[in-house]
């Protein structure tokens, strides 16, 4: 088990560049967005992100698991552009509450869907876990070949871990963010959203 | 007398400051255009930014005469090089290759730095083209900063030249417009970030309003259709957005260089600064064509970081409460010199200098095409 993890963390330790890449698009507006000027929310919201693609993750794990018993690959089609449409559109509601609302939230945002929204880097992060880079389907493969649940675990235990650590970069913008770096990082989630609604459209049709 | 003596003075001044532009002007733009047209067609663009120094020394108008200059330029630019263009929409071949525009240099940043990354390591650092774009984009910051957006930039100048044609505006900016203010900003963090993603100039593919002329369209059909809609949508903003609001909307509101300029331009001294004088009436305010000022405390004027240093509040000013400096400092130097050596004429020169140097690129060789066709 040991020698899986350590196998999974080295995997990720050499492809985590990729893992950057597609992750900062997501979780870096939103940290701009909703981060404040100092850790402890900023760790929150990344500590979330993570929290997501482990449960990702996991759920790979499973399914790989599960298509090495029954011989084929499980996860629908469709699972990946719906993911990411989803976010888009949270991304997109979020940006525009908060820029109609001049810079504060709206009263209904605050007082009922604020958790929600606050869980949106979970949703974030599964989006992100779910869409399938080349490491991550190398990883899937081998895990496919061994077809058991904790050695799955262990394996993409270690990807995420040593993925996570080139994620950890975002957190060094906390020291500038304030109300001026909210402003725009509003307008980026926005942009962002919309793009990310357009990519999962584009997957849908 | 007196009033002979500084017609004289200030035809003396302007004839100084047109023949100290014109010489380096001249010397680089026909060593540039040697390489293409001639030298020989350097000289009239030398003489005609030579007049334009001369004549806003003479008058003291900066934005109206640069206005002239800025948007002949662009003219030049559309003239020779997108025209030209034109032979190639239906060229099937597809290059992603980032471009060396200043405009796709800011938010393809992180590719640029990959591909120094991968000269480096193959050993080629030395034939790098973005290390020779980021000394000279140093060197335009360090010279001029944020006024690239308001003299040299050919997409800039289509702007401010369109914004200039209409007698009002049909459109008058709402509260969206400083709600919005921030969008070039929030489109460069996203643009690096995408750029990083896709290893590609994102700019360039979806949103540039002249790769409508390019390759960069996508094999594929509904993404070729949703390029053409946000190319159009961006065209439209560069060329309705001024007809119809008087305001440079691509530059405000779409452009990520200006943003990028905005942040660093700050490393520059040159600042366009509200005097005491200021009586918080609004006029800078309401003709600023980047909706860079707004009302601070006390009413008085605040000039934000997007100001691109055009001038035309200076000029519009009816109490000349907004003046340039140097350092914070207008230089009113004692002597006969006092009123050359000043802020603003060291400024103008500078601006004037790099812009007309730069667009020597386009400049002559559009006048070699435009005398060409007229012999046709």
């Amino acid at each position: 088990m040991p020698a899986l993890f350590a196998e999974g963390f080295l995997l990720g330790l050499s492809t985590g560049f990729y893992c950057l890449a597609s992750c900062l698009p997501l979780l870096a507006p939103y940290m701009l967005a909703e981060g404040g000027g100092t850790w402890k929310p900023n760790l929150l919201i990344f500590l979330r992100f993570a929290g997501g693609r482990l449960a990702a993750y996991a759920l790979f794990a499973l399914l790989a698991t599960l298509a090495g018993r029954a011989g084929r690959y499980a996860l629908p089609g469709w699972a990946v552009p719906a993911s990411l449409l989803a976010c888009g559109l949270l991304m997109t509601a979020l940006a525009l509450l908060r820029t109609a609302g001049g810079g504060k939230a709206l009263c209904a945002l605050e007082r009922g869907l604020s958790p929600a929204l606050k869980r949106l880097p979970l949703a974030m992060g599964f989006a992100t876990g779910i869409n399938i880079c080349p490491p991550f389907a190398a990883g899937f493969l081998r895990l496919v070949g061994l077809a058991d649940l904790p050695k799955g675990f262990a394996y993409f235990g270690g990807f995420f871990v040593s993925t996570t650590l080139f994620l950890t970069p975002v957190l060094l913008g906390t020291p500038w963010l304030g109300r001026r770096a909210n402003e725009i990082g509003r307008l980026t989630l926005l942009v962002a959203g919309l793009w990310f609604c357009l990519l999962g459209l584009k997957g849908l049709i | 007398m007196t009033g002979t003596g500084n017609v004289r003075g200030r035809t003396v001044g302007a004839g100084v400051f047109g023949a100290l532009l014109f010489l380096p002007v001249f010397f680089l733009s026909s060593r540039i255009a040697a390489a293409g047209p001639g030298a020989r067609y350097a000289l009239p663009w030398a003489l005609f930014a030579a007049g334009i120094g001369a004549a806003i020394v003479y008058t003291g108008r900066v934005s109206f005469f640069r206005r002239i200059f800025f948007s002949v330029s662009a003219l030049a630019f559309l003239v020779h090089f997108k025209l030209g263009m034109l032979y190639k929409v239906f060229n099937v071949t597809c290059s992603k290759d980032a471009p060396f525009c200043h405009i796709a240099m800011a938010p393809y940043f992180t590719g640029y730095l990959y591909q120094q990354y991968l000269a480096f390591m193959s050993g080629g650092w030395k034939l790098w083209g973005p290390l020779t774009l980021g000394a000279a984009w140093l060197f335009v910051t360090l010279a001029i900063g944020r006024g690239w957006c308001s003299w040299a930039c050919f997409y800039g100048g289509i702007d401010d030249g369109l914004r200039a044609l209409p007698r009002r505006a049909l459109l008058k900016p709402g509260a969206w417009a400083a709600r919005f203010r921030d969008l070039p900003a929030a489109l460069l963090v996203f643009l690096l970030l995408a750029s990083f993603a896709y290893m590609l100039p994102v700019y360039c593919l979806w949103l540039c309003p002249f790769k409508l002329t390019g390759e960069f369209l996508d094999a594929e059909r509904s993404t070729r259709a949703l390029q053409y809609g946000l190319m159009g949508l961006a065209l439209a903003a560069l060329t309705l957005g001024p007809l119809l609001t008087k305001k440079r909307v691509f530059c405000s509101y779409l452009c990520p260089f200006a943003a990028w300029q905005a942040f660093w331009g700050r490393i520059n001294p040159f600042r366009v600064t509200p005097a005491e004088a200021c009586s918080g009436c609004g006029a800078c305010a309401r003709v600023c064509p980047m909706s860079a000022i707004k009302s601070g405390p006390g009413g008085r004027a605040e000039v934000l970081a997007y100001c691109n240093l055009c001038g035309e509040c200076v000029e519009a000013c009816p109490a000349g409460g907004l003046r340039y400096t140097l350092f914070g400092l207008e230089l009113p130097g004692g002597g006969a010199l006092a009123g050359f050596l000043t802020a603003q004429n060291f400024y103008v020169y500078s601006a004037l200098t790099l812009g007309a140097v730069f667009s020597s690129l386009w400049a002559p060789a559009a006048l070699k095409d435009v005398i060409g066709a007229l012999a046709r």
